[in-house]
């Protein structure tokens, strides 16, 4: 709200197939220990055959893991790892709401895991980098063929990362934040 | 099944120390008066003695004596975002919270460039 003088807080989502490294990030960079919360889902957010699965039950609750970045004494910057499955999509609307951008973190050996991701901020038009997280025997893996598999806009920011380092996390956060930045002053 | 069955994990058991069903808490609501604050809404004591609260009351302004945002106040207390929404409206409806909600997005959706600025020149320093 305008005059609002307090603590601001701003948030990323980290997306990315299954085991991808998401919420290894997101720990690696977070200054709290790692906490899960809920949320809960009707059933109409639920596939099919999830609720006649589950007869009787209207709800279920999703995990999701979030870190925490205090900037300095106003500024906190949360970190949010995205359900991986495609049912929990209606999460990601409130997750992208507002949000800085994204980090879609992308295992080389299962590279369409990361599809689905790159595919929702493409149509929310959310500033995103690709992060080619450094599993053995993917590193020298030339950047430039993974933006032809991805169909990537020539300023999607690609870079090679190792999810476990905060060093390395810590970079690919700063690109996410100089590319949303950048997109702030050109039209797109 | 417990009361509140419908807000209990389906497969885990990792929530069977909750105090008292969550639904309990809530007085059986599940969406909080006022628009649905943002996950990352920060929330702030004031000054107000919280007296004879509930616990779980007592335990969100313990942890706001820092700015605290709504999913840790969720996790902390090992419940569903919505019931921390909940519980944190009633609140700051009552004066013993300050809500801050993330700053206004500009035409793209996002923070603002100068917001985007001061959090590149915080990571870059770190």
């Amino acid at each position: 709200m305008p005059g609002d003088a307090g603590p601001v807080p701003l948030k990323i989502v980290v997306a990315g197939g299954f085991g991808v490294g998401k919420t290894t990030l997101v720990r690696a960079l977070s200054e709290i220990p790692p906490l899960l919360t809920e949320e809960a889902m009707t059933a109409a957010s639920v596939g099919v055959d999830d609720v006649t699965a589950l007869p009787g039950k209207r709800t279920t609750t999703v995990a999701m893991d979030f870190g925490r970045i205090t900037i300095d004494d106003a500024l906190i910057l949360y970190l949010f790892g995205t359900p991986g499955q495609e049912r929990f999509w209606f999460m990601w609307d409130e997750l992208a709401r507002g949000c800085v951008g994204a980090v879609v973190l992308v295992d080389l050996h299962r590279i369409e895991e990361c599809f689905p991701a790159v595919d929702y901020c493409e149509n929310r038009r959310l500033p995103f980098v690709v992060a080619l997280n450094l599993f053995p025997g993917t590193s020298t893996f030339p950047v430039e063929i993974v933006r032809d598999a991805l169909a990537l806009a020539p300023e999607v920011p690609i870079l090679r990362m190792d999810a476990r380092s905060g060093d390395s996390c810590l970079s690919t956060v700063i690109t996410l934040v100089e590319h949303a930045l950048q997109r702030t002053s050109v039209p797109h | 099944m417990r009361p509140g069955g419908p807000a209990g994990p389906p497969a885990t058991d990792r929530h069977d120390d909750r105090v008292v069903p969550v639904y309990a808490m809530t007085g059986g609501r599940t969406r909080s008066a006022g628009p649905d604050l943002p996950v990352e809404s920060l929330v702030v004591a004031t000054d107000r003695w919280p007296g004879d609260l509930q616990k779980e009351h007592r335990m969100i302004i313990e942890l706001a004596s820092r700015p605290v945002s709504l999913v840790e106040v969720g996790a902390r207390l090992r419940v569903p975002v919505g019931v921390a929404r909940v519980l944190v409206s009633d609140l700051a409806d009552a004066g013993f919270l300050m809500v801050h909600t993330p700053p206004p997005v500009g035409q793209d959706g996002g923070p603002a460039a100068a917001m985007l600025q001061r959090l590149l020149d915080g990571l870059r320093a770190r």
